[in-house]
């Protein structure tokens, strides 16, 4: 019979095929040799930079400036692990809601279909797209929060806000700094610096002369009611719960001015007031006024402040601080921990829900079947019987998912700028932070040559805690494995 | 899709007239049975089909009350699809739907506003493939209890308890309740799913090829158990293993393409049969 495998048919060459078959091999050991040799020449060649630099006094040291023997990365290493644990808390939760909806709530209706096709491509898209674009949606997202609310500037009050306390401070006469609370009863004043807009009596609205005190008054004295002169105070007044400030013109008519809070404010002392001095000692304030002179004992010279004087610089007012308590929170959030770890979270979000998917779709629908066939509501099919299957799994994902929020740069230089040490201590999630990866980055770049050094000691310290991480994720995963067993 | 339904519907519509008079042949067969008893299941004009596909044509079925019912057919003839039904586990599948009437006791089965968790509280299944949970023996009996009773302590271990006996398992479990049920050999596996699903308490009992997967002598510990458990459930059992319906039901369903081509008592479906496709199916002539 003529049947196609029992054809006669001449061979192929025998000895070309296994000649290229163990050459194929040598170029796989080849290729996958040089990823080693990479890996190792810069393994060796940041010990060799930075080896030396680690120490006790580096991991718990924070930066300083022109002084790279005295910098550490202390402030860096708490500050990368906040915002990965704030990345965790939010990333966590909604990747697995996420992943559970995408696959445990498969609806019939045709439109929720489409609305699941339509979330689950995102994605997978999202997945890919550049950390650095997450990282301008930060900013506009969380820092700015697309400007909802008014922006945020040094000493300035935001509009919502919680866990701040404000108190003014001054100067006395002998030098000490002196703090009194920021309580309603100390009116706050503004100086008119820059020309602003006003409504007078009448309610129309002009812009302000602004005269320095040396100016001729005849030469303004047709437009004197509308001038003021430079330094002039304002007064801060309720009207129909609205504040505003009011001030008088050079010819004394009333004007007004929305009290915004991008002007500064000082609180002017004119009666004597409980203050506390820099021990924490709590005194009456010695108000003096402009006709009285210095007095010349050291104690009551530190407890006197003059009411008025005609020296500006002698002139005692009071500018106004912030103390933040731990829960200290405004919106928008500004350049903070919490925006920098939020917008990790949306770094991380695709990987914890791509991981977290593929965890439950790893259970075995036999175990759905088994829970819904004794009358399990879809949430008990999940709880009882899906979850505790696909933890291992999703753990593991998190985790890696936790290791890349570790060690990615780019959004945090987008959303808290290149911080390299602060001066107080992280105290709030509203405080600013040095973090590992953007530290490094700086330093690697600083003019000072001691930082490269620096710069690659924290590289090992991060390559440290990523592998730390991923032995933790090895691990979890085998010892879950071991208990779902036998 | 609505055209390809009326399309189908036409194309079938001469092989539905002659099923019916099969069915209505069967239907007489259950009154002149010995023991006339009410009927746990009905299933009257059924249809179910996944998307387009018609898997069921227009059945007609009544089950007796605490009796064994067999389906048999060859495969891909709609009875594990008719089994699933039942108890509504067709709902996972996004694609399965079904109309005419099926009731189980006084539920509709395919209304809307069926309570499709109690239900399945009333109807409990075993499946083809032994699928305990990965945590231990204990609370795997012990789930559905848990998804539907508030218990005591000592109430579930006495439900424990009490299904594994009436699922012949406690002699060989009692000592390592805690121990995983992963460990468990596959027979005993499956009656271990056997002693979860009637620890909820249910009337009806559906198991989808319970066998199949298992060696002889397991197979025969199991087929004992049907037979004990009759006594105080209904069950409807899928299987290919001919000699299995014919040793452990009372009544026994053939189907074909979606169809009932006969159904009666065990005895006359096997030695007996009124079609030649049924007799064909029995003596092994084909599927």
């Amino acid at each position: 019979m003529n049947e196609p495998a029992n054809k006669k048919r001449e061979y192929r060459s025998d000895s070309r095929r296994k000649l290229f078959s163990s050459s194929f091999s040598v170029i796989c050991l080849l290729v996958s040799s040089i990823a080693i040799v990479v890996l190792t020449t810069l393994l060796i060649s940041i010990f060799a930079t930075g080896g030396s630099w680690l120490n006790l006094e580096f991991l718990t040291a924070s930066h300083r400036e022109n002084n790279p023997e005295g910098s550490g990365i202390g402030q860096a290493i708490v500050g990368s692990l906040v915002i990965c644990l704030i990345c965790g808390v939010v990333a966590l939760p909604l990747g697995v809601g996420t992943a559970i909806f995408l696959e445990e709530f498969q609806p019939r209706n045709k439109f929720l279909r489409m609305f699941h096709g339509l979330v689950q491509l995102n994605i997978n898209n999202l997945a890919g797209v550049p950390s650095i674009v997450y990282g301008i949606l930060g900013l506009t997202a969380f820092v700015y929060m697309f400007g909802a609310f008014n922006s945020i500037r040094v000493n300035d009050q935001p509009d919502f806000e919680i866990g701040a306390s404000y108190f003014y401070q001054t100067k006395t006469l002998g030098g000490t700094y002196v703090k009194f609370p920021a309580v309603a009863e100390i009116q706050p004043t503004f100086e008119i610096q820059n020309s602003l807009k006003a409504t007078n009596a009448d309610g129309e609205s002009f812009h302000l002369n602004l005269v320095s005190t040396t100016d001729d008054p005849l030469s303004y004295q047709s437009k004197q009611s509308v001038s003021v002169i430079r330094g002039t105070q304002a007064k801060l007044s309720n009207r129909d719960g609205d504040e505003i400030y009011e001030s008088q013109t050079v010819d004394g008519t009333l004007f007004r001015f929305p009290a915004k809070p991008t002007y500064s404010q000082f609180a002017k002392i004119l009666e004597p007031i409980t203050v506390t001095g820099p021990d924490g000692e709590q005194f009456e304030l010695n108000v003096l006024s402009k006709a009285d002179s210095i007095p010349t004992d050291d104690l009551v010279k530190s407890q006197s402040v003059f009411a008025d004087s005609p020296d500006p610089k002698k002139r005692s007012s009071a500018s106004i601080f912030r103390e933040n308590s731990a829960f200290h929170m405004h919106l928008p959030f500004s350049k903070s921990v919490l925006s920098a770890g939020l917008t990790l979270a949306l770094v991380v979000l695709p990987i914890v829900i791509i991981a977290s998917q593929e965890a439950i779709r790893g259970v075995p629908q036999t175990l759905r079947e088994a829970a819904f066939g004794m009358g399990a509501t879809r949430w008990q099919v999940v709880r009882g019987a899906v979850l505790p299957s696909a933890i291992p799994g999703i753990m593991t994902g998190a985790i890696l998912a936790m290791s890349r929020a570790v060690g990615e740069a780019a959004p945090l230089l987008a959303v808290m700028g290149g911080v390299l040490g602060t001066t107080n201590q992280l105290s709030s999630l509203m405080d600013k932070t040095p973090v590992l990866p953007v530290t490094i980055f700086k330093w690697a770049g600083d003019e000072n040559e001691g930082f490269e050094h620096l710069s690659a000691a924290a590289i090992i310290v991060l390559l440290a805690i990523l592998l730390l991480m991923n032995s933790v994720a090895i691990f979890i995963r085998y010892r879950y494995e071991k208990k779902l067993g036998t | 899709m609505q055209k390809t339904k009326s399309k189908l519907t036409n194309r079938m519509k001469p092989k539905l007239q002659s099923s019916k008079m099969q069915t209505n042949s069967g239907g007489t067969a259950v009154l002149d049975a010995p023991t006339p008893e009410t009927h746990a299941i009905r299933i009257e004009s059924f249809n179910a089909f996944y998307d387009d596909f018609q898997a069921i044509h227009n059945i007609n079925l009544n089950i007796p009350e605490k009796q064994v019912t067999s389906f048999i057919g060859p495969s891909g003839c709609g009875k594990s699809t008719l089994l699933k039904w039942v108890n509504r586990m067709n709902d996972i599948v996004p694609i399965a739907h079904a109309n005419g009437s099926l009731w189980v006791g006084e539920t509709n089965v395919l209304a809307r506003n069926t309570d499709v968790v109690d239900l399945r509280r009333q109807v409990g299944m075993v499946f083809q493939k032994a699928n305990p949970f990965p945590k231990s023996i204990f609370d795997n009996v012990a789930y559905g209890a848990r998804l539907h009773y508030k218990t005591s302590r000592s109430e579930l271990h006495d439900l424990v308890e009490w299904s594994l006996k009436k699922a012949a398992l406690w002699d060989e479990v009692k000592d390592r309740l805690k121990g995983s049920a992963l460990g468990l050999s596959g027979g005993q596996q499956q009656r271990l799913c056997i002693a979860r699903a009637i620890a909820t308490g249910p009337e009806i009992l559906l198991m989808d090829e319970p066998c199949s997967a298992l060696d002889p002598a397991s197979t025969s510990r199991i087929e004992d158990l049907i037979f004990e458990l009759r006594e105080q459930f209904t069950i409807v059992i899928v299987t290919h293993n001919m000699q299995q319906a014919a040793r452990c039901s009372d009544r026994t369903a053939f189907f074909y393409e979606g169809k009932i081509v006969e159904e009666g008592l065990t005895e006359d479906v096997f030695t007996r049969p009124k079609e030649k496709q049924t007799e064909d199916y029995v003596t092994g002539k084909f599927g």
